[in-house]
């Protein structure tokens, strides 16, 4: 791997991504792989269930996808699919039938065959309960059949695009059909996939150890005797705990460490890019958000190279775009409006309430980010007149009152867990009773002709022709401002030198059958 | 007398975990915050979060809540945790031994602490060894815990590596061995308070009449600090002792995160934060009891220290 620990993120994605993938690829070839050891990981929590329909944090869900396996997963620059269970598939000429031919030489981790029963059950587990968190995501599977042990048929109710990236969300991770004979809560006492490592234990609040997958399909992999994630939610004690060689991994910094960590001898610091963007979020409910020139004053007011160097240190991008550079979709000349003062005076004269007003801005407590935003924030618009009050609440407080549209204006972001660009718009940009009726990030911003392009691209299957669509929609929602674009965050990560072949993906996850440890 | 003591203070602790249940259970409710929202994250479709409450029962009623939570408890039972989908009883147990064994290495690293320094105190007091274990004292209640546990860990976990920088360990040997630095970081924020009662009260007694009276008949003066002094001394440092343990019940969070260990206090922030109501309600009576516990304790050492105390 080169040299170069930190990675900017922004323009130069996609040579950033580009570079991390010959990085990786050169991190394999330095030698060859060394076998064995246990990899450890300081987290910042927990995993809290092994569930994957029922996983929401990323915790359970970077850990879940080293356990169980998709037919299809990103590739590592996130913007393409590649064949995983599945070695293929094929689409009926009226895109509703989806035929996917299943690799023969799976095995699940006691040995035992995994056929297309098994995926059919696990996929048709996602949606089954109104309560699961990523019902939504299987919403247009009309049915799904097993025509052979190896073939696998998927009928959607519309034609559905997104299909292969929803079909490598971790909530369609494979188990055994019916839980191999068991019920359900025995399954996920000790529960098993077809991925690189299955469980040997997990003391809940405090660790989870996997090991090696004797039967995983990758011949010769994955090279680590097995990896430990250990919750440490302290970070001066995770930074103590790698350079003491207790873990060789130590997951999330905070952007203030990173420079520090960057010359620590033997460690490599690195910022991976995320879909991550934050956003300054305007409630169109409430008075004078509902003027255009209102949210798009107080979005030139906002100093977003300054938001950077405050709360990121330096280490993050001004954003321009609802979609992160590190995703398929992401437009580079999307009109996100930047800081100019006299641009967001301009605009406020024209508004409603051109000498300003007074509004209140919620800030999460024990988040010391959104303590210095709201303080930066409130700073930045008075010249504009407009008075910010923060309103300091507890984060579960916070993030109730956002979805129950009881705020003025709040901090929010937003990340998406499948590389096709459909999750992220259907939560953040749809409004009205379209996309997931989340009302775009609870802004209550509802524009039928953004709804309209977003559905287009939802059952449009020319590649150009989406990423079209998904260019209006991202032009538009910048012009009309339901959100202010704050920056683009990394995944920030130190580890020791001694781990060979760790990548993190857009998305956040990794796949550690990848990884070695050299001696 | 001890027995019948004893049971007629622990009676006394049902009334005190009722009025614990319905206090919690009550502000918990206050506080706006949904753990359905919690638990759905930023994922959170208006049909998920409906479906999620109705399962948690968290539509129904508050005072049906309330009464489904109290049945629950008659039978022994604190429900299930909504975050782990496990029960909270189990989750407790396990979270419970780690802070129980974290106080008693506080205590009993306080004692060992304080004893030499009070005693190097009293040698002669207002002397040198005097000012200088008063000025360590102050110092000590001026350094925050969390700033003790760090420097600690760079002493002893990387500048010399004797113990493991953080974490529990999987086996017992190592639990016990991995909480020595977060005991020792809690005994160094007790023994400020207990070397200044020791003194005291070391003071005093080794200057009373009947000490006096020891060194004249010609005992020895160890025998003296041990026999007459340190016991004298002991019955008012024994409540001090169970005070600053009583307070600690709920200032272990600290010590937990700094040193990664699976303990109440860490349980207890993450599930207030999440709004885990089980978990939250549970904790705050097991929390109760041990303070109930920690007082009684104390109060039954004081009695057996000091004749003239009749436990009644």
């Amino acid at each position: 791997m080169g040299g170069a620990p930190r990675r900017k993120i922004g323009l130069t994605a996609l040579l950033a991504a580009a570079a991390l993938a010959l990085g990786a690829q050169s991190g394999r070839a330095a030698g060859a792989p060394a076998r064995g050891g246990t990899l450890v990981f300081a987290r910042t929590g927990d995993i809290l269930t092994l569930d994957p329909t029922q996983m929401t944090d990323n915790e359970s869900i970077w850990t879940a996808e080293n356990i169980y396996d998709t037919l299809y997963v990103a590739s590592p620059d996130g913007k393409t699919l590649e064949p995983w269970l599945a070695t293929g598939y094929t689409l009926s000429p009226d895109h509703l039938t989806w035929t996917f031919h299943l690799r023969k030489e799976v095995r699940f981790q006691n040995g035992r065959p995994m056929t297309s029963a098994d995926v059919k059950f696990s996929i048709e587990r996602v949606a089954a309960k109104a309560s699961n968190p990523f019902a939504f995501i299987n919403a247009a599977i009309a049915s799904i059949d097993t025509p052979g042990p190896y073939t696998l048929v998927i009928r959607t109710k519309y034609p559905w695009a997104p299909l292969l990236a929803d079909v490598a969300l971790f909530a369609n991770g494979v188990i055994p059909a019916n839980y191999g004979g068991e019920t359900e809560a025995q399954f996920f006492r000790h529960p098993i996939g077809t991925g690189p490592f299955m469980v040997k234990s997990w003391a809940k609040g405090s660790e989870v150890q996997l090991v090696a997958n004797p039967y995983y399909w990758q011949k010769g992999k994955p090279y680590l005797a097995g990896v430990t994630f250990l919750s440490v939610p302290n970070d001066n004690t995770r930074r103590l705990q790698l350079q003491s060689g207790q873990v060789q991994v130590d997951e999330f910094p905070p952007f203030s460490m990173v420079s520090e960590l960057n010359h620590m001898p033997g460690v490599r610091m690195t910022l991976f890019p995320s879909s991550r963007t934050d956003f300054l979020a305007f409630n169109e409910q409430h008075k004078p958000f509902a003027d255009i020139h209102v949210r798009r004053a107080i979005s030139y007011a906002l100093n977003r190279e300054a938001m950077v160097k405050a709360v990121l240190f330096g280490h993050g991008e001004p954003a321009n775009a609802i979609i992160s550079p590190a995703l398929w979709g992401y437009d580079p000349n999307s009109p996100g409006i930047q800081y100019d003062l006299a641009k967001a005076k301009a605009e406020l004269a024209q508004s409603s309430v051109p000498h300003g007003f007074s509004t209140t801005l919620i800030v999460g407590s024990g988040a010391s980010t959104e303590a210095l935003l709201g303080q930066i924030v409130q700073a930045e618009l008075k010249p504009l007149g407009i008075n910010v009050t923060l309103r300091q609440v507890d984060p579960n407080s916070e993030y109730t009152d956002i979805q129950n549209g009881k705020y003025d204006i709040a901090f929010n972001y937003d990340t998406t867990d499948i590389i096709d660009p459909d999750e992220l718009i259907s939560f953040s940009a749809m409004g009205g009773t379209t996309g997931q009726q989340t009302h775009a990030l609870f802004t209550n911003y509802d524009n039928p002709e953004v709804d309209h392009w977003a559905e287009q691209a939802e059952r449009t299957f020319d590649e150009a022709r989406r990423h079209q669509l998904y260019d209006e929609v991202q032009v538009q929602v910048a012009k009309d401002a339901p959100l202010a674009f704050l920056y683009y965050s990394p995944f920030a990560y130190a580890y020791s030198r001694k781990v060979q072949g760790f990548d993190v993906y857009p998305t956040g996850n990794y796949h550690l059958e990848d990884v070695w440890l050299s001696h | 007398m001890l027995l019948r003591y004893v049971v007629r203070r622990l009676v006394l602790m049902i009334p005190v975990a009722f009025g614990v249940t319905l206090l919690v259970f009550f502000s918990i409710h206050l506080v706006p915050g949904d753990p359905a929202l919690s638990f759905l994250g930023d994922r959170a479709t208006p049909a998920a979060v409906a479906a999620l409450r109705h399962n948690w029962a968290l539509d129904r009623p508050l005072p049906v809540q309330y009464w489904l939570f109290l049945s629950r408890l008659a039978h022994g039972n604190l429900g299930r945790s909504l975050f782990y989908q496990s029960s909270t009883m189990g989750l407790l147990s396990r979270h419970v031994v780690v802070t129980l064994l974290l106080l008693l290495y506080g205590a009993v690293g306080a004692v060992l602490f304080s004893i030499p320094l009070a005693a190097l105190a009293t040698i002669r007091p207002g002397g040198l060894a005097d000012h200088a274990v008063r000025i360590i004292g102050m110092v000590g209640i001026g350094m925050p815990s969390f700033w003790v546990g760090i420097i600690l860990i760079i002493l002893f976990g990387l500048v010399v590596p004797v113990f493991p920088v953080a974490g529990y360990g999987d086996t017992w040997p190592a639990h016990l061995w991995a909480l020595v630095l977060p005991g020792a970081t809690i005994a160094v924020s007790i023994a400020p308070m207990l070397v200044r009662s020791l003194r005291a009260s070391l003071i005093e007694a080794l200057g009373s009449d009947f000490v006096a009276f020891a060194r004249a008949k010609g005992v020895t003066p160890a025998r003296v600090f041990v026999r007459y002094g340190l016991r004298n001394a002991a019955i008012s440092a024994v409540n001090v002792l169970g005070v600053n343990i009583g307070f600690l019940v709920g200032g272990t969070v600290v010590i937990e995160n700094v040193f990664a260990l699976p303990g109440l206090g860490t349980l207890m922030v993450h599930s207030v934060l999440d709004r885990d109501f089980p978990v939250v309600q549970g904790i705050t009576l097991v929390f109760a009891m041990l303070v109930v516990v920690v007082y009684l304790l104390t109060d039954i050492a004081h009695a057996l220290l000091d004749p003239r105390v009749q436990l009644s």
